[in-house]
This record gives structure tokens, C-alpha cells and sequence, in this order.
């Protein structure tokens, strides 16, 4: 099944009826003979080869005709045709009539999309009915956009019997495929329309020639329309029979037409619109000449129908892959000649080729276009191509495609806390998030009524946030957003869309893009391509539906040479429509001074704000709104674990650890754990020590003789060389005489390496590669003051 | 009868020889753990209940194991998990992620290997679908949507945990502190090292999401305890199935530790280094003297395992050379001596080899410039001189400066165990001047 939706006011559903009648092994697609467009409330038609269709053009009212073949056999309206040109009629045309066209430098693709619905048609050589059925048309003669001719009755072969528009036809079988008039005047059309190239203008008619070539349906995105000319006279009649949509495009049109994925799956054929939303702007018209042979000029309005049948196709190959697979397009750009001679290897690729696995799709889109002034028309085509992407052998295992990051849920519940000390623990640890965070009411509000004006103003605005680690600068975004949130909930100000990006937390500067533009669309792209996706949303004039507050974590590690990330970061918000805030945090003050370059600093403003370390009351604060009245802790043994920790970092992790840790040897040093006290002064000392005091001192008195020798050695001989650096030999002769002097028995070479390396492991020595052996230099990482202190305690 | 009698005697001794070889050996090898970790209880209890609450309450946690080299780090974390596996409230609740610094060498390779080990979904079999970024974006993901009270918690052990602090931007650290300090999946981060300066490795914000929990492991052993060590390494256990064996086998090793000349090796032992590993090498050379024969572990066998555990490689590497070559090395102590330490040349080499000829020697010829030379690139070859950094570039072989990489007193010891060193070169090494 297919399913393609239009632009227009009505939604057409366009999809394939009946089997595939072959497949083209080169193109891997399916050659269908009819399809079917079913308009919402109305009932299904049925196209088949060989009909006559309209195709959505400039004119609403006046639709293109065209004839369903392999490709498109165009046809022009009266109306199409040049003023001065209808006096070669010698008579006045019938309203309903169309000329069969017979210039062949137009493309004769059109995309399923454009085609409206079937119209009838009648042949040239009756005359002109009185009806004022407006939706059968006649052809009498055809014309080349020079004059006009008589229609040669084996082309326009006409329908058996017109069907009733709204029903389906019951698909007669018709003899293979139309035979299409050569050209007479080609080379010189040729020329024409060479010259034409470049002067294409608004209202030109396209010409779309409908060439049956392979059967079925080939539908393709179109992309494309440069004006590349198709080649037409390289086709062959008969056996070929295709059905060859194409459509035409302004220029404009070119990147804008609509990507069409096909995914085929259990023998169902999906065809997913993937439309920018440019295209949504623009109209693929679409032009035919008709051929004079009908007076009556009348104006051919419309909901025509013209139906023709079409060829059955001979041999259906009933092809069914199982198994997934996904082709994408790759655009390729074919004129007819090349095209037509693949398609005429391809004609034998079934019978040769054994079993067929997999069924590709094509879809073709060409454009063409001719200047209607000039009588000259030049075409531009293209065709595009989907290749296959990828094949997937048997053998490789399937790539997860839609793979849900999750951790395994655990089996046992978790266990509640069941005393105080491990309720305060709890509370304690720096991952429970408080209702509200004490200590920070100043930079909250600067915060919130920063984003919230940019918000209610709809503009946008960078902000920088400073601090050193543990300060609360996310945890205070973070709560902001959270409040902000609330106040959209409530309606009390726009709704917006938060989005959250941390430099650490990806592998490469680019990859902000990729983030932004997933969590913004939930699209994946490459980092090229999403920042040109994001430089297109945020620069597109159409306003935005809702502000975007970008918070961009750890900013410097966005820093790259060019700093073209950072750049645009700063550079969308100042985009007229963008609507977007960006809040970025980093450790230091002066960061947009150090490392950003001019032009980055100025995008970024002077709207900065830094968080100064906690003091040790704001610590202490923290840690009794955590603990929000537990009784767990003695007041002084709060003091002393805030004063700490104030003096050293005013780091609040720092600060809540500690208290954790507190808790723990409190509850170890109890005997039962149950009936532990408050944690004391004492407590809070020993965590204090285990996470602050350098294990360096205790190393020192825990090595072995030989190692403290070693390391008086070291000693010995910097302060006879007067340098801080020795080399093993040295230090050597030193060790081998405090060895004497302490009574020990002197080690060898090797035993000596042995230790110094032994040392140098634990980064007390600092050493250089050990291949060196006696030659290596050695340096002391710890003071000597250390060393005589751990020493002479011993 | 007596000589069927004999045989199964014979092939019961061999029985049990095998099975105390490899009893002693599964322990020497480390592939046993201890039954309780000794000299080390506060940091097991520690450590355990640190992961005991990760597992139960998940409790995000974060801690290092620092020591020195052979100080039972991985002993002590893998008794911790051991013994953590046999309670039933753990068993199903903990999932392990093992990385070592030595192995994952960037972070592409530890993510995935992660990925592996948690069976995420984007792996099938054993491979790991996605790129870098993809894989980040996945894992985080993945940590971010677990909570505390429903996921199953992680315990990741990060091994040589000081290399990983040297990869790029330490992402793969900041984002695993990162977590065990955030409302996400519980984990715990558990790295061994050996570096005592590790903190200082870490960058500042990755430092501040550590919640500096050290766990030290510094052996404060006085020698009586390790003669304590080496008495219960070496004796059988109890479940032993020849209890007769077992028990002569154990006073024999009670005697030997009784020993004055194996307790001053095992001294001198001690003093050099007090870590295990390098006790378990020299008790494992003991135990290979051990047979059917000689069932026991005799004062001597010690001796000579110590002898050859103190070895010097590159002295012993002297005895391999020719007298010319050993000529060149004494000509080089000299010019050492003389010059103080200055780099040498093959040309001030051979001056100094020309001028003892010239006095002394009545055992040595003269040998021409080029034997010298490939002599003295013999000894190139051998690393026992090694040319000074950067004059490789293009001087001449003969001139290009090079230093002696063995100490004095290497030499000395080398010449006294030197088959048939001639006199006069031992003279000459032993003057004073050349």
C-alpha cells in the first residue's frame, strides 16, 4: 500500500492496486499497472495505464491533461496554446478540446502527487458531442508547439469504452503498450529549447510527455527540475511499459519536493511522506498541450474525468520478500536516453536473474517546464533514484534499530532506612533533591525573572553563570525551570520548552547540535546536518509557537578552535524570530574574557552572574533543611563539618559527604547499631581526616626499612647536589652507605631498582621509564619536611 | 606383598605431594582467595557495607581503594564481593560492571564494554551497535530513567582506576560521579589504584562529584606478624585428607620458621618490601625444591630460593661476556672514575683499553679497531651502555657519546665470579687508576 497525502484541500490517498506486474531487478523497483487515488469521501478511481488523467497545474480550474502510459503522454489545452498560434486552427477550438502534444523535449515523469483523477476522452475521429459533460475532452489533433497536426490514430488508441468516473474500471487487458509518434522536428526543438534554458518564467506550461516504458509503478521523490533535458526519442515501444510519474517544479521547488521513503514490509508498500514544510508553499503545476482537432473552445473546468485503460500487464511476478527493508532515495539525475537504456537492460534482469529477494521501489520524479510565450520548451528533468541502502545478508545479526536505554529493574525492593542515622543519611546524600534551595533566593530570582521576561517578551537573551564546583548553579536553574514550569501549568505565563545540554556529557563539542535538534524534534542527525536543520528553525521568519530555554552545561569543553559551536549558540538567541534563551554555566568568572574570542563574548552579553562559594552558615543551613529536623546531628558537630568545609572549598557535596560519613562511624562505633546516638564532634573529626588528610604520611611510615632508607637517600643526596632531581646512581651510593650506618646488609642493584620503582608506583618518587635502569632521574613528589616528620614519629 | 605394599606407599606419597603442590601453589598463584582478608577487617567492613547499602538501599556511592602495589586491593574487593554474592538480599540485586584501566584505554572502548557487560539493549551478541556519541547518549539514557527505589543497582569497579583519569575530558568519570550523585540509577563507582596522588589527577568538577571516600590499605605489619604470614601461607589447612602428612608437614614448617638463617632472610625480606606478592615468588621458588623424595621444606631450599630471588639480572649478565668485552667495561669504570660520570666514546675506549695494554698486560693482545668496535656494539646490544638522548643523529659511530647502565659495584662482583678472569685485567679493575 501507498499512501501519499497532498497538499491540496483534499486529502488524496494514492496507492497501488493489484499485484506488481514485473520487477526491475537493476532499479529494484516494481512496475505497476494501475493505482489507485481515493479522495476522502468519495470513492476510490483507479488508474490504470493507457487513462487519461488530470494533472494539478497553475490553474486550478484548468488541470492538466495528460494520458497515463508508462510514462505521461502530455496533452494541451486550448487555453495553453498561444494566442497567436490558434489561428492555425482555422477554426475556433472546442472548449473541451486538448491537442495531443507532440514535443518531445518535455518530461514526461510526473509525480503521483500532482495526478487529480482520470478524465474521459474521446477519440478525433468523432465530432464533437453537444454534451456539456465537462469531463470528457476530445483530441483531434496534435500539436508540436508549431503546428498542428493530425493525431496518428495508433497513438491515440482510445479506450475501448469510457468507464463511469467514479468507478473503478475493471481492468481490461490491452495490448502491450502505445506506440508514440516520433518527432518529427526534434533536433530542431532541440535547439529551441536549448536556447530557452535559461529564461524560464513564472506561468510557463511544463510539458509532460507520458511515455510507457516498464509496467507498474515507479514512484519516486521528485527532487530536482535543473532544466535537464530528456531525451525522448530513445524509447522503445511495446514490451517496456512503465508508468512514470513525474511532476514539474519551479525552481524553487527544488530541494522542496516531498522525500518519499518506501518502506516495504510484509509485501505492503508504505510510502511515508517526509515533506519539508517549505514545499507546503509551493505548487507543482503542471502543463499539457492538446492537439487541435476539436473547434470548441470551451473552458475544461474541474472535476473532468477521462478514463482510458490500460494495458494489463502480462506476466505478473509475484515476487515476495520477506523481511524488512528500508531503501532510501538517493537522487540521481537521469535524462531519458540513459534512463531508457537501463531500463531496456533492466527489462531482462528477471529472467535472468533466478529468485529476487528483496523489492525495491522507485519513484521518479521529473519536472519539466517550457516557456509558453515563446512556443518553445525546453524540459527539465530528473529522475531520482533509490538505491538500495542496504542489503542485509543473512548472516549478520540485526541491528537494534530501536533499541530503549534502560537498567534492569531490580528484583527486591528496597529496603527503607529503619533508624534515624540512616534516614538522615538518606537525606543527606547530595542526589535527593530538596523542595527548595536554601541559600540562594538572590541568584533564583535573578534567574527567574531573567528567563521569565525573555519568555512573556518572546525574545530571546544568553545568560552566564559562574561558580566553582558545588555551588548550586544547576540545582538552581534546574529549580527555576521547575517553578517556571509550574507558572505555565498555571497559565500564568507562556508555555516554553526547556531544553538541557552538558558539554561533559557528550563526546564532541558538534554533538551539542545533535542534542539540541533531538530533544527539540526528536530527530537524528549528523552534527553538519543538525546544525543547518537548527540554523534554518531558528532563522525561519515563521514565529515560533513557543519560547525554547536552552540551559548549556559545563560550557568551556564546547570550546572548539573555530568556536563555532559556542558562536551559534550565542548567535540564535539574538535571531529575530528564534525565541530562544540560552543559560549557560561554567566554572569560571572570566571564561567569555580567557577563551572566547571577540565576536563570541559580544554575542554572549553582559548579562552574567557568579555564585560564590557557601559560607560556612549557608553550609550549615543546607545541611538543617535536609535534614529538616531530624534530630541526628550535635549543633557543634554540624559547625565544625560547615566551618570545614567553608574554609576549604565551600563545596556543599563536599560538605554533605562528610555528615553522611559522620553518620557512618557513628553507627560503626556503636555496639548496637540500633541505639547509636547523635553523631558528635568526634565523628565528624574522623571523617574529616579520612577525606581530607593526605594518605601520604601514613604511606611513609607504612613502607618497609629499605623504602624509608631509600627515601632518606633521596634526601641525603639532593642536599649534597644542592638540586632537587638525582639519578639512581646517586641516590644509590647514598643508600648503600645508610645501609652500613643503620647495620643492615647492602642490597644489590637490582633489589635497589626494585624498591625505587615500589616508590614511584606510589607517586612518592616521581620517576622517569624504568628501561633507564641506573640512569633514570628521580625526584621527591613529597616534601622533605613530610618525609622527617613521618620519620622521626617512627 | 611388601613390594605391592611399597608401590601403593609410593603412589600414595606421590598422591599427597600432589595435592599439597597444589594447594600451595592455587594460594602462591593468588587464584584462592583468603578466607577472611587479614590485617585489613575496618576496610573490608567498611567497603562491605558500603556496597551492602548500594545493593539493598540503593544508595549511590562512590569510594576509592588506595594502596601500594601487592598490598591486597583486589584481595580485599573481591572477599567484599564474595561475600556479598552469598547474601540472598544482594545475590539478584547487584549488577557488575569490571573495567581496568589497562585494558579500556579510552573511553570509545570502556563505554562499550559497559554496554556489554550490563546487557543493554543496543547489543546483540557480543557486539555493540552505535557510535561513540550513540553509545554515550545510550548509557546515560539508560542511568538517567532508572531510579533508586526500581532499578537494579550497578557496581562499577574500575581497575588501574589513575588511567582512566587520563582520558579525554575524564567523561566517562564525570559521568559516572555524575550519577551516583543524581536522583538516577543507583550505582557505585569503585576504583582501585595504586597512586596516592590520584585526587590530584582529577579535574575539578569531576572531583567535586567524587565523594572522596578513600580507602587506604597500608600495611603497618611488624615483622613478627609476617613471620606469622609465612608460617600460616606455608602450613595445610585442617580439611587436608592426610591428616598424618598434614600435621608432619606443618611441624615442619614451624621448625623451619624457627630458623635463625631463614628468619635473617626472611628479615632482610621484610626490610626490602612487605608486600605479598614478592613473599608468595620467593616461597613458590621453595616449593618447586619440594618432591616425593624430600616431602619437606628444608632451611636450605629458602636459601637458595632467596639467593636466586635477590639475583642481580644485569651483573649476571657480565659472566656471558668475552674477556675483550669485559676489558671495555673496566676501560669504561675507569674513564667513570676519572671523568665523573661523563658520557664516553668508542674512541676514548679503546684509548684507555691501548694504554693498559701498553703497561701491563702480557695475557692480552692488541685487537683491531673494528673486533672493538663490534665489541663495544655487542655491549650496545646487551643495554649495558646506552647512548646519551639525541646525539644519535649523525655522528660517527666511534664518537658518539654514550653512558655505562650498571653501577660500579656490579662490575666488582661480576669480576670475582668471572670463569678464569685473567689476573692482570682483575688488577687492573681493582686499581685505583687505569
Amino acid at each position: 500500500r501507498m499512501k501519499y497525502f497532498t497538499r491540496m484541500k483534499i486529502r488524496r490517498v494514492y496507492e497501488w492496486s493489484g499485484k506488481p506486474r514485473s520487477f526491475n531487478r537493476r532499479l529494484k523497483t516494481y512496475d505497476y499497472d494501475s493505482f489507485a487515488i481515493s479522495v476522502e469521501g468519495l470513492s476510490k478511481i483507479i488508474i490504470n495505464t493507457g487513462q487519461h488523467i488530470l494533472i494539478e497545474g497553475y490553474d486550478e480550474d484548468n488541470p492538466y491533461v495528460a494520458k497515463m502510459k508508462a510514462v505521461v503522454q502530455w496533452f494541451m489545452r486550448v487555453s495553453e496554446l498561444p494566442v497567436n498560434k490558434l489561428k492555425l486552427l482555422g477554426r475556433d477550438p472546442h472548449p473541451q478540446e486538448i491537442f495531443y502534444y507532440e514535443y518531445r523535449n518535455c518530461d514526461n515523469e510526473v509525480n503521483v502527487e500532482s495526478i487529480l483523477r482520470p478524465v474521459k476522452h474521446l477519440d478525433s475521429n468523432d465530432p464533437f458531442p453537444d454534451s456539456s459533460d465537462k469531463d470528457t475532452l476530445y483530441v483531434k489533433l496534435s500539436w508540436d508547439s508549431k503546428v498542428f497536426g493530425v493525431v496518428n490514430s495508433t497513438v491515440m488508441e482510445s479506450p475501448a469504452e469510457p468507464a463511469p468516473a467514479s468507478s473503478p474500471p475493471s481492468s481490461t487487458p490491452r495490448g502491450p503498450s502505445r506506440r508514440v509518434l516520433p518527432t518529427p522536428d526534434h533536433a530542431i526543438m532541440q535547439k529551441a529549447s536549448l536556447g530557452e534554458v535559461g529564461c524560464s518564467s513564472v506561468g510557463t506550461p511544463a510539458n509532460v510527455e507520458a511515455e510507457s516504458l516498464h509496467s507498474a509503478t515507479k514512484l519516486s521523490a521528485s527532487k530536482c527540475l535543473s532544466a535537464k533535458r530528456r531525451n525522448a526519442t530513445a524509447r522503445t515501444p511495446g514490451v517496456r511499459k512503465r508508468l512514470e510519474l513525474s511532476s514539474e517544479c519551479s525552481h524553487k521547488d527544488f530541494k522542496m519536493q516531498p522525500l518519499c521513503r518506501i518502506r516495504e514490509q510484509q509485501g505492503f508498500l508504505y510510502i511515508s511522506n517526509t515533506k519539508s514544510p517549505e514545499v507546503e508553499n509551493e505548487k507543482s503545476p503542471m502543463v499539457t498541450e492538446t492537439p487541435r482537432s476539436s473547434k470548441r473552445k470551451s473552458a475544461m473546468l474541474v472535476s473532468s474525468r477521462i478514463k482510458k485503460q490500460l494495458n494489463l500487464l502480462e506476466n505478473h511476478q509475484d515476487l515476495n520478500s520477506s523481511g524488512e527493508e528500508e531503501d532510501e532515495f538517493v537522487p540521481s539525475k537521469n535524462d531519458l536516453l540513459s534512463s531508457s537504456e537501463e531500463e531496456g537492460q533492466d527489462e531482462d534482469g528477471p529472467n535472468i536473474d533466478d529468485q529476487v529477494t528483496a523489492k525495491k521501489f522507485r519513484y521518479v520524479a521529473t519536472g519539466s517546464r517550457s516557456s509558453r510565450s515563446k512556443q518553445k520548451s525546453y524540459s527539465s528533468a530528473r529522475t531520482q533514484r533509490r538505491t538500495p541502502a542496504k542489503k542485509i545478508s543473512p548472516g549478520t545479526p540485526k541491528t537494534p534499530r530501536h533499541a530503549t536505554p534502560s537498567i534492569p529493574i531490580r528484583s527486591l525492593q528496597t529496603q527503607q532506612p529503619a533508624n534515624i542515622l540512616e534516614e538522615a543519611r538518606t537525606r543527606l546524600h547530595v542526589s535527593s533533591v530538596p523542595e527548595s534551595l536554601p541559600c540562594r533566593e538572590q541568584e533564583f530570582q535573578d534567574i527567574y525573572s531573567f528567563v521569565e521576561s525573555k519568555i512573556i517578551d518572546n525574545t530571546g537573551g544568553c545568560m552566564y553563570i559562574s561558580g566553582v564546583p558545588g555551588t548550586g548553579k544547576t540545582a538552581t536553574v534546574h529549580e527555576v525551570i521547575r517553578c517556571l514550569q509550574h507558572a505555565a501549568d498555571m497559565d500564568e505565563i507562556p508555555s516554553f520548552h526547556f531544553i538541557e545540554i552538558n558539554g561533559m556529557k557528550m563526546t564532541d563539542p558538534h554533538q551539542a547540535y545533535v542534542q539540541i535538534l533531538q530533544k527539540l524534534t526528536g530527530q537524528k542527525a549528523t552534527p553538519d546536518h543538525a546544525a543547518v536543520l537548527l540554523e534554518k528553525r531558528f532563522s525561519n521568519l515563521a514565529p515560533r509557537k513557543e519560547t525554547i530555554v536552552l540551559l548549556v552545561d559545563e560550557l568551556d569543553l564546547l570550546w572548539t578552535r573555530k568556536q563555532n559551536v559556542m558562536y551559534n549558540l550565542f548567535d540564535w538567541p539574538t535571531r529575530r524570530h528564534a525565541r530562544l534563551v540560552v543559560l549557560t554555566i561554567a566554572n569560571t568568572m572570566d571564561l567569555p574574557e580567557r577563551i572566547l574570542i571577540n565576536r563570541v563574548a559580544s554575542r554572549l552579553g553582559l548579562t552574567r552572574m557568579s555564585f560564590q562559594p557557601y559560607s560556612f552558615k549557608q553550609l550549615q543551613e543546607i545541611i538543617m533543611s535536609r535534614l529538616n529536623k531530624l534530630k541526628a546531628f550535635e549543633e557543634d558537630a554540624l559547625q565544625l563539618a560547615s566551618r570545614k568545609v567553608a574554609a576549604l572549598s565551600g563545596d556543599a557535596r563536599r560538605c554533605l559527604d562528610i555528615c553522611r560519613r559522620a553518620t557512618e562511624i557513628c553507627e560503626h562505633s556503636a555496639a548496637d547499631p540500633s541505639s547509636a546516638g547523635l553523631v558528635g564532634m568526634s565523628h565528624v573529626m574522623e571523617a574529616l581526616n579520612e577525606m581530607f588528610s593526605s594518605a601520604y604520611i601514613t604511606a611513609i611510615r607504612c613502607a618497609s626499612t629499605q623504602e624509608q632508607l631509600f627515601l632518606r637517600a633521596v634526601i641525603a643526596e639532593f642536599r649534597r647536589l644542592g638540586l632537587e632531581e638525582a639519578t639512581f646512581q646517586q641516590v644509590f651510593v647514598q643508600h648503600q652507605a645508610l645501609c652500613r650506618i643503620e647495620g643492615l646488609r647492602p642490597i644489590g642493584v637490582s633489589e635497589g631498582l626494585a624498591v625505587c620503582q615500589h616508590l614511584g608506583a606510589c607517586r612518592l618518587l616521581l620517576l622517569e621509564p624504568s628501561h633507564l635502569g641506573v640512569l633514570q632521574r628521580i625526584r621527591l613528589n613529597v616534601s622533605q619536611d613530610d618525609i622527617f616528620y613521618a620519620l622521626k614519629a617512627d | 606383598y611388601s613390594e605391592i605394599y611399597l608401590i601403593k606407599c609410593s603412589l600414595f606419597i606421590i598422591h599427597v605431594s600432589v595435592q599439597v603442590q597444589q594447594i600451595l601453589r592455587e594460594r602462591f598463584c593468588e587464584r584462592r582467595l583468603p578466607d577472611r582478608p587479614e590485617g585489613v577487617e575496618a576496610q573490608y567492613k567498611h567497603l562491605l557495607e558500603l556496597l551492602r547499602r548500594t545493593a539493598i538501599h540503593g544508595e549511590s556511592n562512590s569510594v576509592l581503594i588506595v594502596g601500594p602495589r601487592g598490598a591486597g586491593k583486589t584481595m580485599l574487593l573481591q572477599c567484599v564481593l564474595r561475600d556479598l554474592q552469598k547474601e540472598e538480599k544482594v545475590q539478584k540485586n547487584l549488577l557488575q560492571v569490571h573495567l581496568s584501566g589497562l585494558l579500556q584505554t579510552d573511553d570509545r572502548t570502556a563505554l562499550k564494554e559497559i554496554t556489554r557487560q550490563l546487557h543493554l539493549e543496543n547489543v546483540v551478541g557480543d557486539k555493540v551497535f552505535g557510535s561513540f556519541a550513540e553509545n554515550l547518549a545510550f548509557l546515560l539514557e539508560a542511568l538517567k530513567k532508572g531510579n533508586r527505589s526500581s532499578s537494579c543497582p550497578v557496581l562499577f569497579v574500575l581497575d588501574e582506576f589513575d588511567l582512566f583519569a587520563h582520558h579525554k575530558n575524564q567523561t566517562l568519570l564525570y559521568n559516572l560521579f555524575d550519577v551516583s550523585q543524581s536522583a538516577q540509577a543507583p550505582i557505585a563507582v569503585v576504583g582501585v589504584t595504586c597512586r596516592l596522588d590520584v585526587l590530584e589527577l582529577l579535574e575539578k568538577r569531576v572531583k567535586s562529584r567524587f565523594s572522596h571516600r578513600q580507602i587506604h590499605l597500608l600495611s603497618s605489619l611488624n615483622f613478627t606478624q609476617y613471620l606469622e604470614r609465612v608460617w600460616t601461607q606455608l602450613s595445610l589447612p585442617d580439611s587436608f585428607p592426610d591428616k598424618k602428612f598434614a600435621q608432619e608437614w606443618n611441624a615442619g614448617v614451624k621448625t623451619l620458621c624457627e630458623d635463625k638463617s631463614v628468619e635473617e632472610v626472611l628479615q632482610r625480606h621484610f626490610n626490602s618490601s612487605k608486600d605479598f606478592r614478592s613473599l608468595h615468588m620467593l616461597l613458590m621458588l621453595c616449593l618447586s625444591h619440594v618432591s616425593v623424595a624430600k616431602p619437606t621444606i628444608k632451611p636450605a631450599d629458602l636459601l637458595e630460593a632467596s639467593r636466586m630471588y635477590f639475583a642481580d639480572a644485569t651483573a649476571n649478565m657480565l659472566h656471558g661476556l668475552s674477556i675483550l668485552e669485559l676489558c671495555l667495561v673496566i676501560a669504561i669504570k675507569h674513564l667513570n672514575d676519572v671523568y665523573e660520570g661523563e658520557p664516553f666514546n668508542l674512541q676514548m675506549v679503546h684509548n684507555e683499553f691501548k694504554k693498559f695494554l701498553h703497561r701491563k698486560s702480557n695475557s692480552m693482545y692488541n685487537f683491531e679497531q673494528p673486533v672493538v668496535m663490534k665489541a663495544f656494539e655487542h655491549l650496545q646490544q646487551l643495554e649495558l651502555i646506552r647512548p646519551v638522548d639525541g646525539s644519535t643523529a649523525k655522528v660517527q659511530r666511534e664518537y658518539q657519546l654514550m653512558r655505562l647502565t650498571l653501577d660500579h659495584s656490579q662490575i666488582m662482583e661480576a669480576l670475582q665470579k668471572y670463569p678464569q678472569c685473567p689476573t692482570d685485567v682483575k688488577q687492573w679493575a681493582m686499581s685505583a687508576f687505569g
